[in-house]
């Protein structure tokens, strides 16, 4: 890895690794090549659910407390290769950027009942820019009649912690643009500051005497924005048990940075 | 060089004389007239087309109109791609003027991104600046440019002003003399019957040894199908601004000389007509 830019052989190893590691967790990524060549594109499709029911709730339970806007009571979980034996919880996004169930009496946990549900299916796909060396991150959401969801409909799964960022920062917002490979309008997550706030994240992984997929370190900082998760499993999955703590240890430290250090560049 | 100089000028004041009518299929209170107008090669259509809208709106009920879009001949217009870009790789062997249809209903949101204002068009233009320069400049030029700067590049699309635009773009098209042109050049080839919207890679403007790359040297890396070989008959015309440059032409004059405002080089690959 030439300092903190990815060439496009380098992108396409890391893929191709990924994809293993994601196999093994049926995490459900794909690699789509273009023309028999070594050119292609990562993908994933995942249902997601959004309570309408809770969100309403939220609203009007609405305390005075910055520390959770009423919008990121918004909660997503995801439904895929599950059988829902037990209602699905709302999930919380806390101020500081981790998210999680927690059991304070304030916060209103809403229990999904059949009916108050939205499906939808988000679609992700990661390219490589030649221009930016680095990978860069398309997606597009429908309902399941087949409706396009809006910018404004896809703000809402964005970690609000970002959203506020993203909204200031045109160069690092979710726009529209046209799929480079497919031609077709997707939104994205642009790239020009990817270098910036990858390079501390990957310093500090390399301190760590273990090859770095810039793509997987990549994806765990910028997935969550849009509502895209990495299990920490990843990392672990492929190492021997003694270390599997450590690198864990490793990984969650390594994305916590690296999503203060996104927040910060892109707040700039 | 006053030659050169005029180039830039030439491609700047381009146009294309267009007819724009209304879908048949739209709802309107009387018959709809046609609407001329001559579009700017280098602009965008829902940056200039504003005259278009109210001159349609006059005979239309307000519930009537949703997002206004263009199509030709079936195909919907990309309006984030230049003008000049949508006229070459649909239009540019048929009759003038440029038969365009406008809708106002059934906005075909699997094909065209939304314009819903021109901070749309501005933020787009911009972005392509940018990139443009990541592969000339590793973004330094651009980034060291103030607000300002960058707002006057905007400004000078948006109102036609050529030395308004000029005198910043210049900064983007300076290049070390030691290293004989750009890091990468920007642009994008563009294939009318193709899966594929455009093939845009890395490539330099000279060679290891020093010696400057032709158009046909991006062609034969790129899209080898594009060149005619001997004794074979031409298949295919590269087309830059309407016009069939030399294969000869060296790549960075092009780059310099014959890039959109966005400092892309839009390169269109037809068929050639068949009489």
């Amino acid at each position: 890895m030439s300092g903190c830019a990815l060439n496009e052989k380098e992108f396409f190893s890391c893929c191709q690794l990924l994809l293993q590691q994601s196999e093994h967790l049926r995490d459900g990524w794909s690699w789509e090549a273009v023309q028999g060549s070594e050119e292609g594109y990562l993908r994933k499709t995942v249902l997601r659910s959004v309570l309408a029911d809770c969100y309403d709730a939220q609203k009007q339970k609405e305390t005075a407390s910055d520390s959770v806007s009423p919008v990121s009571a918004h909660p997503i979980q995801e439904l895929q290769q599950q059988e829902r034996t037990q209602p699905v919880v709302a999930t919380r996004f806390h101020s500081d950027g981790i998210i999680g169930n927690d059991g304070d009496e304030d916060d209103a946990v809403c229990v999904l009942s059949e009916g108050s549900s939205h499906v939808l299916q988000y679609e992700y796909h990661i390219l490589y820019s030649c221009s930016y060396s680095a990978p860069v991150l398309y997606f597009r959401a429908f309902t399941l009649e087949g409706r396009s969801l809006t910018l404004e409909d896809v703000w809402s799964s964005v970690h609000p912690n970002f959203r506020h960022c993203l909204q200031n920062s045109p160069l690092t917002a979710i726009t529209q643009q046209e799929h480079p490979l497919l031609g077709q309008p997707f939104f994205m997550l642009h790239p020009c500051r990817t270098e910036e706030f990858m390079r501390p994240v990957l310093q500090e992984a390399q301190e760590q005497p273990r090859p770095v997929n810039y793509v997987l370190l990549w994806l765990s900082v910028v997935g969550p924005v849009v509502g895209l998760d990495v299990p920490l499993k990843y990392c672990t999955q492929l190492h021997p048990s003694s270390l599997q703590r450590s690198a864990s240890d490793l990984m969650s430290s390594t994305v916590e940075t690296g999503v203060r250090r996104f927040a910060r560049k892109t707040c700039k | 060089m006053a030659d050169d100089k005029d180039v830039l000028r030439d491609v700047w004041f381009g146009r294309i004389p267009t007819c724009f009518t209304l879908n048949q299929d739209e709802v309107t209170e009387r018959e709809a007239e046609a609407y001329y107008l001559l579009l700017p090669r280098v602009s965008y259509l829902t940056l200039v087309t504003d005259k278009v809208k109210k001159h349609f709106l006059k005979v239309m009920r307000a519930e009537d109109v949703e997002e206004m879009w263009f199509e030709y001949e079936g195909t919907p217009l990309k309006w984030h791609y230049p003008i000049g870009v949508l006229f070459d790789l649909h239009a540019s062997n048929s009759v003038l003027p440029w038969s365009i249809t406008v809708h106002f209903k059934n906005f075909p949101d699997q094909d065209l991104l939304h314009c819903p204002s021109s901070s749309v068009i501005e933020a787009h233009f911009m972005s392509s600046i940018k990139e443009a320069d990541a592969l000339k400049h590793k973004s330094q030029v651009v980034n060291d440019m103030q607000k300002k700067d960058h707002k006057q590049l905007w400004m000078g699309l948006q109102n036609d002003k050529f030395d308004q635009f000029w005198a910043m773009n210049r900064k983007l098209m300076e290049y070390p003399t030691e290293e004989g042109g750009f890091r990468y050049i920007p642009f994008r080839i563009y294939q009318a019957m193709s899966d594929r919207p455009f093939i845009q890679k890395l490539f330099r403007p000279v060679s290891p040894e020093g010696n400057a790359y032709t158009l046909g040297d991006l062609l034969k890396e790129m899209y080898p199908a594009a060149i005619t070989n001997d004794g074979e008959q031409k298949r295919y015309q590269v087309v830059i601004h309407g016009i069939e440059p030399l294969l000869e032409t060296p790549l960075q004059w092009l780059s310099e000389h014959l890039s959109h405002p966005d400092n892309f080089l839009h390169i269109c690959v037809v068929p050639t007509p068949s009489d």
